[in-house]
């Protein structure tokens, strides 16, 4: 018992006598456990509000657009098998002209929700009131719209509804099931000023779109347990005859989709990042315990000299590993909530919530104390179980010198090593080649995570590059409420200030091969445009092939598919022809992902003469206030999308993101390097102490003696820079098929500055480091070194 | 064995220089109560190219002596010149520089770098010297010409005494402070180690100091100080040198 509480004080003596090298531990632990914590609980706590937002608001399973179907056909609906429940509604889009926005608001307005408890995509009311179905006039728009455009319930906004123009007022501001990331038809990234989603009164959307007691869109919330292919399926068949577009599941509903992409990249960076910190921290808990033993060789033969047992000498160590590693996990925990909570924030930015409670659950703390402390455990026992497999007598002997003598270690620093200073640190690195390979992978692991989380940043540049520099360099892309003849070309050439036109066609469609379907429409273009081109994901610009079809790789993987087969696209609009298409060609481009094909031959194949869905605008600059009031009447319009309006906002987003990232990931590598480095010349100069000392008793200088020391760190530090650099850009490779979607491709490129930052972080973090411990060197007590007996 | 010629031609011993002198030379270890007086002032004169052993018991102040005239301690107070130079009053850079050029150590552990051979151990000094020996050179004066590749971990601890000893000499220093030089040894080793010393003492003149407290060792010197609670407490000079290959303890 007074042994025990003896060993209890060398416990926390010992761990005092660690305290920086703990603290540089702690460090590294605590980015593991932080990133690990937050990571886990950040998807947990999506996945959990996701569920609960789903189920209060009875999200649909099932969405199936239609051109005109009778209400009675509901009932038909409601009796097929595994539906749960349908709704039907009214969906169309239409342009505003609201007086805080210079350009014309593209939008996309739905028929409330029928005012009962069970009705499907239910709203969720954040300020105001829902419409009154008595004033055909009022509408609620989403809270993120109402927010960006500074509107108040009050506020009127003009629109043009299927062609006619009407007066409009806003009542609230409400959040949907439906668009909790909002996405209008022909964006790419949510621009919240500029795109609105409306709802208003069924009666009066319906008295516009000329479908009173009919629906054109069917909302279908399956039974449990049920299957969304087999639904599907039905409800095309019932569908069909009233211009069903096709019925597509929730999976493929864009607001859900990025969500389920949002959860999917966190786990893919909860699964990644955490065990690098980790596995970071548990080796440098392990050279620095490994040393400890080594000095406290006697002090462990004298234990089981006086008769200690094995076990508890292993514990007592085990205890000081553990002891090492608890602050870490503590700042971890911390860390983790602290950030949880703060990317919980800018998720409910992004992403429009109702609530977003950041919660962790204590499986994430168990999983994190177990990943962080059964290494720790398992590497002080090992350490521990070396010395004392000694007999006492061996124990307290001390250490012979380090036998040097192994031919290959000593031929080669001699060969390589031009002064014998050098040849310390070679032969001292060589002689531990698994410590010096796990310090280089640390460092390196360090740098991948600045190289692989700097990337996307010049890759989403080369990106938008591609999409806004070569693609489309129009001012204004428009989209017709429906297909129109060459005249309504002309009529966008008339408007003063347009200076250039290049019309596009566009079809909805679904595309199959065998047995697999994708949605992604075909696209008509003419060749030699100027003001949209087709261009791949290497800034390659083509013209659609005289005959067949351009897909995307995305495509072809999905159908199986490739150059030479032969593609079905079933039309989804007009006179629904189903066309057999061969493809001509697999080309990656940034954005979208319908199969292209030449605009003459798609207007031959839907046996249409010279039509289209929209166009390009160029258009002079000063005359673009004129060109939107003519825009924001016009009752041909359904969309405009400004080129310069989305750019903005893509790089405001990506920006303000990516500021956020690199500071975390320039923060967490820092603390990577500086564990590393503090940790393994602490270790070095530990070992080195004596060698140290006699060179300084020798004559050598202060910066002679460093460079010994140091020189060994900056070796390791260097081998480490090509090997972090290489493995942060296979990272990004492989990442990059992960953060790719339907709508975008992500290049694969490098800014060369990222790898350049990258090795200034580690270079700038490693030479602090090394100072700290230069001042060390420079505090050498000669004397004490030299006659302590190793 | 393939000597050098003698740095100095060492006239006789009365008509020597100094190469220390020493004036009340204090040494206090912390402060009030608990404050250890090392050296209590010491006062002393040693000529160049002699042989000098210092006798006395753990805590005499021997190693503290040795350790201020090396660059390696500061004093509290007093003076020790090496030659006109006041040591005492040395900052580190130039502590550094004196060690540098003209001082050579041998420890009780040997203190080789064990990542370096023999040959190697030995060339991290002359590297940083002005007019060096060649290692090998310094080896074979030490009798270890047959060993110049070898590891510290392949050499016996007497062996390592010596490549300890060339690598001490082989800048040509003007003077060798030795701390218990063969504490660490047995008798045969310790006189092949003690003869090593006595050999580089005679060829090379260098005034060679040897920490002892092993009485029989005192017959191999020109003097003999003898150190007791921090004071110098007597000296004798002995008449003729005793040849270290003979001693037996």
């Amino acid at each position: 018992m007074r042994l025990r509480s003896t060993m209890t004080v060398k416990l926390f003596r010992d761990f005092w006598r660690l305290r920086s090298q703990a603290v540089a531990i702690a460090l590294v632990i605590a980015a593991g456990v932080g990133t690990m914590i937050m990571a886990v609980g950040l998807i947990s706590s999506l996945a959990a509000t996701r569920d609960s937002y789903y189920d209060q608001t009875r999200f649909a399973d099932i969405f199936a657009p239609l051109v005109r179907a009778p209400e009675m056909l509901m009932a038909k609906v409601r009796l097929l098998p595994g539906v749960a429940a349908a709704d039907s509604r009214i969906t169309t889009r239409a342009t505003l002209d609201v007086k805080q926005v210079a350009e014309p608001v593209t939008a996309r307005v739905h028929s409330l929700p029928p005012a009962r408890a069970s009705a499907l995509n239910q709203l969720v009311l954040r300020a105001g009131r829902l419409p009154d179905p008595r004033h055909a006039e009022e509408v609620v728009a989403n809270a993120a719209f109402v927010t960006a455009t500074g509107l108040v319930p009050g506020d009127r906004i003009g629109a043009v509804l299927y062609g006619k123009r009407v007066e409009l007022r806003l009542v609230g501001a409400v959040l949907s099931p439906e668009y909790i990331y909002a996405l209008t038809p022909g964006q790419i990234f949510p621009d919240n000023r500029r795109s609105a989603i409306l709802w208003m009164g069924r009666e009066p959307l319906a008295a516009a779109l000329d479908l009173n007691q009919a629906f054109n869109d069917v909302l279908v919330r399956l039974a449990p347990g049920e299957r969304p292919p087999e639904a599907e399926r039905r409800l095309d068949l019932l569908l069909a005859p009233y211009g069903g577009v096709g019925a597509y599941p929730r999976d493929q509903q864009i607001s859900h989709r990025f969500v389920v992409d949002e959860i999917s990249q966190l786990t893919t960076m909860a699964t990644l990042m955490p065990p690098v910190f980790l596995l970071v921290a548990a080796f440098l808990l392990n050279i620095v315990l490994a040393r400890l033993v080594d000095t406290e060789r006697e002090v462990i033969g004298l234990l089981k000299a006086f008769g200690f047992p094995v076990r508890a000498i292993m514990l007592h160590y085990v205890q000081l590993a553990v002891l090492l590693a608890l602050g870490g996990l503590a700042l971890g925990i911390a860390l983790g909530g602290w950030l949880g909570r703060g990317m919980a924030g800018l998720y409910q930015n992004f992403f429009s919530f109702p609530f977003l409670a950041f919660r962790i659950d204590t499986n994430a703390y168990l999983l994190a104390a177990a990943a962080t402390l059964v290494p720790v455990m398992l590497g002080a026992a090992t350490a521990v179980w070396r010395a004392a497999r000694l007999s006492p007598a061996d124990a307290m002997r001390p250490e012979a010198p380090p036998d040097y003598s192994g031919h290959a270690v000593t031929n080669l620093a001699a060969a390589l090593g031009p002064d014998e200073p050098s040849r310390i640190i070679l032969r001292g690195l060589m002689r531990r080649p698994l410590r010096s390979a796990l310090t280089v992978i640390g460092l390196a692991a360090a740098l991948m995570l600045l190289v692989a989380s700097q990337s996307p940043m010049g890759s989403i540049g080369r990106m938008i590059d591609l999409g806004f520099g070569i693609a489309d360099t129009s001012d204004l892309a428009i989209t017709f409420a429906e297909p129109r003849d060459a005249r309504a070309l002309h009529e966008l050439e008339r408007i003063p200030g347009v200076l250039r036109v290049q019309p596009f066609r566009a079809a909805g469609a679904r595309i199959r091969s065998g047995h697999h379907e994708v949605r992604d429409g075909l696209s008509g273009v003419a060749p030699g445009g100027t003001l949209s081109r087709t261009v791949d994901i290497l800034g390659q610009t083509s013209d659609p092939p005289p005959a067949g079809v351009v897909i995307t790789g995305r495509m072809a993987r999905q159908l199986h598919v490739g150059v030479g087969d032969t593609i079905e696209a079933a039309v989804t609009e007009g006179e629904r022809p189903v066309l057999h298409l061969p493809v001509a060609a697999v080309l990656d481009s940034p954005f979208g992902g319908a199969a292209t094909l030449d605009r003459a031959v798609l207007d031959r194949l839907l046996r249409e003469g010279d039509t289209l869905s929209g166009a390009y605008l160029q258009v002079d600059a000063r005359a673009l206030p004129g060109v939107y009031a003519r825009l924001k009447v016009s009752p041909m319009v359904a969309a405009v999308t400004v080129r310069a309006a989305t750019l903005q906002t893509m790089s405001d987003t990506i920006e303000q993101n990516f500021n956020i990232q690199t500071f975390f990931y320039t923060g967490l590598a820092m603390l990577v390097v500086v564990g590393v480095v503090y940790n393994s010349a602490r270790i070095s100069l530990s070992e080195r102490a004596r060698d140290l000392a006699s060179l300084r008793v020798l004559g050598f200088r202060r910066g002679e003696v460093a460079f010994v020391l140091l020189g060994e760190q900056a070796l390791l530090v260097l081998l480490a820079l090509p090997l972090g650099i290489w493995a942060g850009i296979e990272l990004w490779r492989f990442l990059i098929g992960k953060f790719s979607t339907d709508i975008f491709t992500i290049p694969f490129f490098i800014d060369p500055r990222v790898p350049a930052q990258g090795v200034l972080v580690v270079v700038v973090a490693a030479a602090g480091t090394a100072l700290l411990i230069r001042r060390r060197v420079d505090r050498l007590d000669l004397v004490r070194s030299l006659k302590t007996r190793e | 064995m393939g000597v050098s010629p003698p740095a100095k031609d060492m006239g006789p011993a009365s008509a020597r220089r100094p190469i220390y002198r020493i004036e009340g030379l204090t040494k206090t270890y912390g402060e009030g109560a608990s404050a250890v007086h090392a050296l209590r002032g010491v006062d002393l004169s040693v000529d160049e190219g002699a042989m000098v052993v210092l006798l006395g018991p753990s805590g005499s102040g021997k190693s503290t002596l040795l350790n201020i005239l090396g660059g390696l301690d500061t004093a509290t107070s007093g003076h020790a010149w090496f030659h006109d130079r006041d040591v005492t009053a040395l900052d580190d850079a130039a502590l550094t520089e004196y060690r540098r050029r003209s001082v050579g150590f041998v420890f009780q552990f040997y203190n080789l770098v064990a990542s370096l051979t023999a040959r190697e151990n030995v060339s991290l000094i002359t590297e940083i010297s002005d007019h060096p020996m060649d290692p090998a050179e310094a080896l074979a004066l030490v009798g270890l010409d047959a060993r110049l590749d070898h590891f510290p971990a392949q050499l016996s601890g007497g062996e390592q005494q010596r490549v300890a000893i060339a690598r001490a000499i082989a800048k040509r220093p003007e003077v060798l402070l030795c701390d218990e030089p063969t504490g660490a040894l047995d008798s045969q080793t310790g006189t092949r180690v003690l003869a090593a010393l006595d050999q580089v003492n005679r060829e090379l003149g260098t005034t060679t100091f040897v920490i002892t407290h092993n009485a029989v060792i005192a017959d191999i010197a020109d003097e003999v100080l003898l150190f007791g609670d921090g004071r110098l407490i007597g000296r004798r000079h002995n008449a003729s040198r005793a040849a270290p290959m003979g001693l037996r303890w």
